[in-house]
């Protein structure tokens, strides 16, 4: 078989990004706007824009693409504009307000008044069904078939399209909840979905499974509704292979797979960008780093150690509901170029509040009248007044001088330049608190890292949130423009599956643990055959869920034994879980018996990855890339700071800061007393003074 | 051995004459401290091993400048939290400043040093920093407050709510120095080992030991980036703003004194109608909150100490102001508190406060909700609830054959208000928003119980135009025999509605639930036996209604009958919203005519 082309396609709010690998080995990026009301039209007419640029038709490159894999944030605006399908829910009775109770948790403690999240299915649509299990299987109430039909009935009456059952204990014995999707589909034979909650999820507790199982029977429909659309479109044109979709997990997966568990797309858009830059510092020899995305409304940060993602098992909220799914650990708050800045009750504040892409801020003169980030540093000199924006746009900077002066300077007393730095300290300091916060979490230290930074205004910022954080090691990808969509590109397959055995490891019974080991072997077989893995092309590692008694949360220990697990490995096993805590959490207790809690399997087929991300020029000494000079502000006073023209310059190539480096779609601020050199996989790499 | 504890909590001086840090760097310290509360908190997370610790969010981590106010904070439970700087004073106050040194770290506990009751425990660590003139000085104390599964004393858990004194209540430390100078006072952390039941409780507290030690590092680093001086005058300029928007938002309330009562049902030994009384003054931009008038009967069991109700307060009218207003030492500084030594809100020493860390202590938000409504209805939301204790249980675990403790820290829904324009919602009220309870899958794991039922009661949220929340019905089945200790209020005085809404349904709480010899609970279960397969059965309270009821939207009230949060019969009783059609047949329609026939007849009545 020939090599191909291969396509990434990652659709954003404002722009569906593309990359591309040649058969050649060259890697071509491009942009086009992002169709909201079907996000399938935007990237077919990207696939058209790839197919100009190679001189031939749509046809023609559909019929010698290899691969298309995609990025979509249709779960995502599902659950943004609650459009989801009309669900219901069978759950046991008892604990049908499970759901709108969640565990306690408010998000705003000190304000009586903020409102509850939109509800998926309203409690008239929440059926309660007799039937129990214990924590072992056990039956204690036998399922009421009648009453799940009547609940049925019910659920049809109300226009309900898609059902999700929820019943106590599913996850240890699932018969109930398997009965009662028969009798769901015999009494509705059209309904649309069905979600079974220890399909979706398998394990406890229940307000965690309840609400992820909610949200995937929301948006399942919507999901396979795109997805079949996107498919027809892509086979119309000529393509014949495997669509594979990006998941929150880091992993693709084929169509059919993400449309059961379509609850596994939802936050898969940070993501992409995540395994982006995972692959650039893999190629850069850096291990351990943060990896930050800093755009237009949102600064999204994930941690990667080991050359893997931080994967978040718990306390996964989004818009409202708990997903209780591992999923990349990537955390967001409101700071972006498009951040606000105001005076309130004469507090300098920023964020989270946004101008968003439109109207913008005031200096894209598109009817943005705040003052924004994204104007402070134009005021401060690090923008080009022209050229921006790949040369379609200017800066109007006098008008976001004029906004700060009115908004922040007048109201703090102070000059418009000491406001404008005033409101980028903020803003840094904001980003770098939120990062040391998921750091704290898992228990990093921001000093043995080192930083990567995309996104529209990554590269602005990187050095003063770096150096706020006191790392010393800051990498700049070229390709950061299109990054998510080079990250969805070199995705591995990942299937990672959990089932739930609580116990203490000493009562483990072994024919038990082997045969749950068993059982997620031969599920994980199935989920890979469709995208055509062979078992050979995929590596597979089993984990036991293991924690001390009342811990909350689990952690994953290798437990490559598997169906040969043997009376005498659970010595060992105790032993790793001991050692692992202990260079994890800084401590353990090995006189304490630990507790299994269940049995975890990941699956994971590796991609071809490209050695490079981006075209680089052919400049090695940087004056002769010098475009000119702009006054900057670095906190001191304006200096003369020469500019450079970045597609020009050459892998080895060293630029000593002040310096700014200009790039078609943004600039990269190297400050004083800071290098930034080009590598050959093209990114720059800053070292901080 | 008196601590006067309103003088402890008295204005202290400040640390600069006029800050002239600018008010970025001010706040980009404020952000650093905040997220420094953060670490700690997240700390105690990752390293507790006990439920209570690392799943509940009971902890509260606070930045104090060396003269104990507080500068910075990150809050599990508001209530809770605002007692947590005054056992950093009275060590203050009491080894004084020089015995402070750099790597120490101090725990503490007792309520009548600053403490709210006794399972709460302070863990607190001294930052230290250049002087300026070559030396170094005390610039900020970090500190971890987290509540234990056990406190010594007579009855495990912490509540033993027939104790006729403090010492009952459970062993009491009002300050030990457990690291010092960097070296770990081994005696004395086997004696607080030695003190507990619980053998996790140690590394528990060496878990909150090594939060204060990361923050105590991590304060170091800030004050060696930006200076002593810059960051001293960042908390003082950080006080002033949070004094400053205080005092606005008081200056915005009318003018007046508003005066209310409330009443707890009873005590743990059923001295009954417990009374609260308040006067709120305001006068322009200054808030007086006296309590003279409060009960005052020697006999009482259960007492809440001045630090307790002075946490309460400041919980429930930081509730009623602007969310964004950093909750530090100016804002608990523009309080003119009034609590007469002795009475319930203000003990004399060694009285027993376990149970009245919860009653009197939440009702103080309900007394000043309740008087505040006429001029601030829009504020109005008591913070409080009508918890009594949690329920215990014990017996012999049939695995283990060991002694179990069951503290039912279970997700119950009650006790939550309307507020206006909102129906109330979710499970309690905002200020527990931080607790993270547990569910039938993971408690059935642990203890030997079944939870049968957990739903909202039909027509147990208190009516309004809007809706109070419903409470839960609950019932739990025992699998082994059993024993079962609880404290029971709300029966006689549930949630008040607000502002012309009604009162929330009572609690109610049965042990042998459905046998043949039910035990009503009328203020105590005192060891109560139940016998495997036998059920408790609690009916949490509602939360009182907001308005008058019979303004709500009929649409709206259809919609609480269709989704069952209001009978038939409800809608029509408390609201005067007639239905026709059926709830089965899911053909329910308002029939205005009559709807409005009868709020008419309604209004005429109570008008008459």
């Amino acid at each position: 078989m020939t090599v191909g082309y291969r396509v990434g396609i990652d659709v954003g709010g404002t722009f569906t990004d593309l990359i591309c690998v040649t058969p050649a080995g060259e890697v071509v990026l491009d942009k086009t706007p992002t169709t909201p009301e079907d996000q399938s039209i935007g990237v077919m007419n990207g696939l058209a824009l790839l197919a100009e640029r190679f001189a031939c038709s749509l046809h023609e490159l559909c019929a010698q693409l290899d691969i298309v894999v995609h990025g979509t944030t249709t779960a995502d605006n599902t659950m943004i504009e609650m459009n989801g399908a009309p669900t219901g829910l069978l759950v046991t009775k008892g604990h049908r307000d499970e759901i709108e109770m969640r565990r306690v948790h408010k998000e705003q403690i000190w304000d009586p008044s903020y409102p509850a999240p939109p509800p998926i299915a309203r409690r008239r649509a929440r059926i309660p069904i007799p039937e129990r299990m214990n924590h072992e299987g056990r039956v204690l109430l036998p399922l009421d078939e009648e009453a799940v039909r009547a609940g049925v009935r019910r659920l049809r009456h109300l226009g309900v399209e898609s059902i999700a059952i929820m019943f106590l204990f599913s996850f240890v014995n699932p018969e109930h909840e398997r009965r009662a999707a028969e009798i769901v589909r015999e009494e509705f034979p059209d309904v649309s979905h069905v979600s079974l909650s220890h399909e979706v999820m398998a394990r406890g507790p229940e307000f965690e499974r309840v609400s992820t199982t909610l949200v995937n029977a929301y948006v399942a429909p919507r999901i396979a509704a795109y997805v079949d659309q996107l498919q027809e479109k892509l086979r119309d044109a000529g393509y014949a292979g495997q669509l594979l979709i990006m998941q929150s997990t880091g992993g693709v997966m084929p169509p059919d797979y993400v449309a059961r568990r379509a609850v596994t797309l939802l936050a898969s858009g940070p993501t992409g960008g995540v395994m982006g830059a995972t692959l650039a510092a893999k190629r850069a020899g850096i291990d351990d780093f943060v990896a930050v995305d800093m755009g237009g409304t949102s600064f999204d940060l994930a941690l990667v150690r080991g050359g893997r993602p931080e994967i978040k098992t718990d306390w996964n909220w989004r818009y409202r509901y708990y997903i209780g799914l591992p999923m990349v650990d990537v955390q967001s708050v409101g700071a972006g170029g498009g951040s606000i800045a105001r005076v309130r009750q004469g507090a300098l504040l920023v964020g989270p509040d946004s101008a968003g892409s439109a109207p913008g801020p005031v200096s894209y003169g598109r009817g943005g009248d705040r003052p924004t980030v994204t104007d402070a540093d134009a005021v401060l000199g690090y923008l080009p007044e022209d050229g921006f924006a790949g040369g379609r746009m200017t800066l109007d900077v006098e008008a976001a001088r004029a906004a700060i002066e009115r908004d922040a300077a007048a109201a703090l007393g102070v000059d418009v330049v000491e406001a404008a730095w005033g409101i980028e300290r903020i803003v840094n300091a904001n980003m770098a608190n939120a990062t040391r916060r998921v750091l704290a979490a898992h228990g990093a230290d921001p000093r043995t890292l080192a930083f990567i930074a995309y996104g529209g205004n990554g590269a602005v910022h990187a050095w003063a949130i770096a150096a706020e954080l006191g790392i010393h090691r800051v990498l700049v990808p070229r390709a950061a423009p299109a990054f998510s969509a080079l990250g969805v590109l070199v995705a591995d397959y990942v299937v990672d599956l959990v089932r739930s055995y609580v116990v203490p490891l000493s009562q483990v019974d072994l024919e038990r643990m082997r045969s749950l080991a068993h059982e997620v072997h031969d599920e994980a077989r199935k989920e890979m055959e469709p995208a055509g893995l062979a078992d050979d092309a995929t590596t597979v590692e089993l984990f036991a869920q293991m924690c001390y008694p009342g811990q909350n949360f689990d952690m994953s220990v290798p437990l490559p034994e598997g169906e040969t697990l043997a009376e005498s490995d659970l010595l060992e096993l105790a032993e790793r879980f001991h050692t692992q805590h202990e260079r994890d959490r800084g401590f353990c207790f090995r006189n304490q018996q630990p507790l299994v809690r269940g049995v975890r399997l990941v699956a994971r087929s590796e991609t071809p990855k490209p050695d490079h991300f981006a075209e680089t020029g052919t400049v090695l000494d940087p004056s002769a890339a010098l475009k000119g000079h702009r006054d900057a502000y670095f906190g001191v006073a304006f200096v003369a700071t020469p500019v450079y023209d970045g597609p020009a310059l050459a892998p080895g190539c060293t630029i000593s800061g002040p310096a700014l480096i200009e790039e078609p779609f943004t600039v990269v601020v190297i400050p004083p007393g800071a290098t930034a050199t080009l590598d050959t996989a093209g990114n720059y790499e800053l070292t901080l003074g | 051995m008196h601590v006067d504890l309103v003088q402890l909590a008295g204005s202290r001086g400040r640390l600069s004459e006029a800050p002239s840090v600018d008010q970025v760097t001010a706040e980009v310290i404020r952000g650093a401290m905040e997220t420094i509360c953060f670490e700690m908190a997240v700390y105690v997370s990752r390293t507790a091993t006990t439920p209570i610790l690392n799943q509940s969010n009971e902890r509260n981590a606070t930045i104090l400048d060396a003269q104990g106010r507080l500068a910075a904070l990150s809050v599990g439970i508001p209530q809770f939290m605002l007692t947590s700087t005054l056992p950093v004073r009275f060590a203050l106050d009491f080894l004084g400043p020089e015995e402070f040194h750099e790597g120490d770290v101090f725990v503490a506990n007792d309520p009548y040093h600053g403490g709210g009751h006794l399972p709460d425990y302070n863990v607190f660590a001294p930052v230290f920093a250049d002087d300026g003139n070559g030396g170094r000085r005390m610039v900020l104390i970090a500190s971890i407050q987290c509540h234990h599964g056990d406190t010594g004393g007579g009855v495990p858990g912490g509540y033993n709510v027939t104790a006729t004194d403090v010492w009952g209540e459970g062993v009491r430390w009002p300050v030990l120095k457990v690291i010092d100078r960097g070296v770990e006072r081994r005696d004395v952390l086997y004696a607080l080992q030695a003190n507990n039941r619980i053998p996790s409780y140690i590394g528990d507290i060496r878990a909150q030991m090594g939060a204060a030690q990361l923050a105590a590092d991590r304060l170091g680093d800030v004050v060696a980036r930006y200076g002593t001086v810059t960051v001293e005058e960042s908390v003082d300029y950080t006080i002033d703003y949070a004094a400053r928007r205080f005092r606005e938002e008081v200056a915005a309330w009318p003018d007046g004194v508003y005066e209310a009562d409330a009443y707890v049902d009873h005590d743990p030994l059923g001295n009954p109608d417990i009374h609260l009384h308040v006067k709120i003054t305001v006068d322009g931009d200054r808030l007086t909150i006296d309590y003279s008038g409060s009960d005052e009967r020697p006999e009482i069991q259960a007492w809440s100490t001045f630090g307790n109700t002075r946490g309460y307060t400041i919980g429930q009218i930081a509730s009623m102001m602007d969310p964004e207003i950093p909750k530090n030492e100016g804002f608990f500084d523009q309080i003119d508190l009034v609590v007469p030594a002795g009475c319930v809100l203000n003990p004399s020493p060694g009285k027993p406060v376990s149970a009245g860390t919860h009653h009197p202590g939440a009702d103080v938000g309900e007394v000043i909700a309740v008087a505040m409504q006429d001029v601030l209805p829009d504020k109005a939301v008591p913070q409080s609830y009508k918890t009594g204790i949690p329920t215990i249980i014990v017996g012999t675990d049939p695995v283990t054959g060991t002694q179990f403790t069951d503290h039912s820290a279970e997700v119950y829904a009650g006790w939550c208000n309307a507020a206006r324009g909102m129906d109330a919602w979710g499970a309690q009220n905002a200020s527990f928003g931080n607790l993270w309870k547990a569910t039938a899958e993971i408690n059935e794991s642990l203890y030997p119980h079944i939870q049968w039922e957990r739903d909202y009661r039909v027509d147990s949220g208190g009516p309004g135009q809007w809706r109070g929340l419903c409470g839960s019905h609950y019932e739990k089945e025992v699998c082994v025999d059993a024993k079962v200790y609880t404290y029971v209020v709300g029966m006689k005085y549930p949630m008040p509605g607000i502002c012309g809404g009604l009162a929330g349904e009572p609690n109610k709480m049965v042990i042998r639930h459905g046998s043949a010899d039910p035990f009503t609970v009328r203020h105590t279960a005192d060891w109560v036996p139940i016998a495997a397969g036998e059920r408790i059965m609690y009916d949490y309270g509602g939360g009182g209604g907001w308005g008058d009821p019979l303004e709500r939207n009929p649409h709206a009230v259809l919609d609480d009958v269709l989704d069952e949060y209001v009978s038939t019969e409800g809608a029509r009783r408390d609201y005067g919203v007639v239905l026709t059609g059926s709830l089965a047949d899911l053909t329910l329609a308002v029939d205005h005519d009559a709807t409005e026939a009868l709020r008419s007849e309604r209004r005429g009545a109570s008008g008459a």
